[in-house]
């Protein structure tokens, strides 16, 4: 039987928490059976070996990015409900695996979210009040989010196994490397703008934003040293207070 | 209007309740990022009725982390309650000064790192749970009970997280003294060299774009006219 919208609707909810039970062994599957639940209970109504089958078949490992589980969930429940031979599914599945973790990894960890983090902390370092710098971050970021959630789950159950041609077309990657490029240069800017407040009063002006700036261009060319370094830098700070007047 | 001035059982009780609910946003359900230090941390402020002092920590908090990206089964700090935490003792301390804020701060890197430790046990917990496939296919309201248990218990880990840390770190805030003189402006150059550290060691962990560099020092740049503009 062909699940409907309310069916939709619950494994789209269900897939907010998709790494609930995220583990070492099995990944996200668990997450991803439980987001596919509501569908392969319509899909397989009437049937329960064949549900029963479906149910193990996701159980098994499975990891992808979890705003993009959705298409994973749609895709897959598109294939139970063509009955496409199990052996095609689970090939299929470890195929979307990968392929969906590095798409994801890269346009929402790497490039939207420090975007829009970025974005709100200029906002707070200009002068902008603490609730609307967070919520500076959180509706366009939760914008993105929730878009791409829903946008996946419709994709994947109309492309089933063209999945993969969706995501290559989508232009998701172009989108990440723009992102990015957006992110280095806000990044620059918060380097100079946040250093500059925190070292507000306390310094002879630009210090603190020269500061900043050194610190940054150091941290970009040896990230790991000078990375490690930043919070033994607020070490430093705390114990600053000890120093005699 | 602020909600509590001074930390009492009842900010102890929203800081704990208010960590599980950042703690289980970060993986669990539902990720739409109020586990993010600068979110966490203005949340943490305001219970102490000071969310700018709150933002002020998890603005800098943020910088740190965000060169650890959740890759994979790559360990990252648990920003959520150690955000929480760090603003509502950054605000606890009567608006203290930069020596304050770094106080705040190292005590919320040091719970975000005991804190994905935590995570890291939560997981082996959640594998357990799910290790029966054949039981849990044959019962899938089983699967749907231990779903939610699963999500539960990382609720449990972040509040009592939160419950743990407040009080020591509220304590070692106030412990500082005011810093005036060299100790002020040493405290507040380290805290800017900080944020700049942090932000420049990002640029790997953001990926390999062209120009990297030209983008960096042209943000640098424009962050530099910015400053001058608002003098």
């Amino acid at each position: 039987m062909r699940p409907g919208r309310r069916d939709f609707a619950r494994a789209l909810v269900r897939t907010l928490g998709a790494q609930g039970t995220w583990n070492y062994r099995s990944y996200t599957a668990g997450g991803l059976t439980y987001a596919l639940l509501p569908l392969l209970h319509r899909i397989h109504a009437g049937d329960p070996v064949a549900f029963r089958a479906a149910v193990e078949r996701h159980l098994r490992p499975f990891n992808a990015h979890p705003y993009l589980i959705p298409l994973a969930v749609g895709a897959l429940a598109r294939l139970e409900h063509e009955r496409e031979e199990p052996g095609r599914i689970e090939r299929f599945r470890t195929a979307l695996s990968s392929s969906l973790g590095a798409v994801g990894d890269r346009l929402v960890w790497q490039a939207w979210r420090p975007f829009c983090l970025l974005l709100a902390i200029l906002g707070f370092s200009l002068g902008l009040g603490p609730w609307a710098a967070v919520l500076l971050f959180l509706i366009p970021y939760n914008a993105g989010h929730v878009t791409l959630r829903v946008w996946g789950l419709r994709r994947g159950w109309s492309a089933g196994l063209r999945v993969g041609a969706v995501v290559s077309g989508s232009g998701l990657r172009r989108m990440a490397r723009w992102l990015t490029a957006a992110d280095l240069l806000l990044l620059g800017t918060v380097a100079v703008t946040l250093a500059d407040r925190l070292a507000d009063g306390a310094l002879p002006a630009w210090t603190g934003a020269a500061a900043g700036a050194a610190a940054a261009a150091a941290g970009a060319s040896w990230p790991g040293l000078v990375g490690a370094s930043a919070a033994a830098l607020v070490v430093v700070g705390a114990l600053a207070a000890w120093i005699p007047r | 209007m602020p909600w509590h001035a001074e930390p009492d059982f009842w900010s102890w009780v929203l800081v704990s309740l208010l960590g599980g609910l950042t703690g289980v946003d970060a993986v669990s359900w539902p990720q739409v990022m109020v586990s993010r230090p600068i979110v966490s941390a203005t949340i943490g402020g305001a219970v102490m009725g000071r969310p700018a002092a709150g933002l002020l920590a998890g603005a800098l908090l943020e910088l740190l982390a965000l060169r650890h990206q959740p890759f994979g089964a790559a360990r990252y700090p648990d920003t959520g309650p150690a955000g929480v935490v760090a603003g509502a003792a950054y605000a606890a301390s009567g608006g203290g000064g930069a020596a304050a804020l770094a106080t705040a701060a190292v005590m919320g890197w040091a719970l975000g790192w005991i804190g994905a430790r935590t995570v890291h046990v939560q997981r082996a917990v959640s594998g357990h749970l799910l290790a029966d496939v054949e039981v849990l296919a044959a019962e899938p309201r089983r699967l749907e009970r231990r779903q939610r248990l699963a999500v539960g218990l990382d609720f449990a880990r972040g509040a009592l997280l939160g419950a743990t840390f407040l009080v020591p770190a509220v304590l070692a805030v106030r412990l500082v003294p005011a810093a005036h003189g060299a100790g002020g402006a040493a405290a507040a150059a380290a805290l800017a060299a900080a944020a700049g550290a942090g932000a420049g060691a990002s640029v790997g962990a953001l990926g390999r774009a062209r120009g990297r560099w030209w983008l960096l020092a042209a943000g640098a740049a424009l962050g530099g006219l910015t400053v001058w503009g608002l003098a």
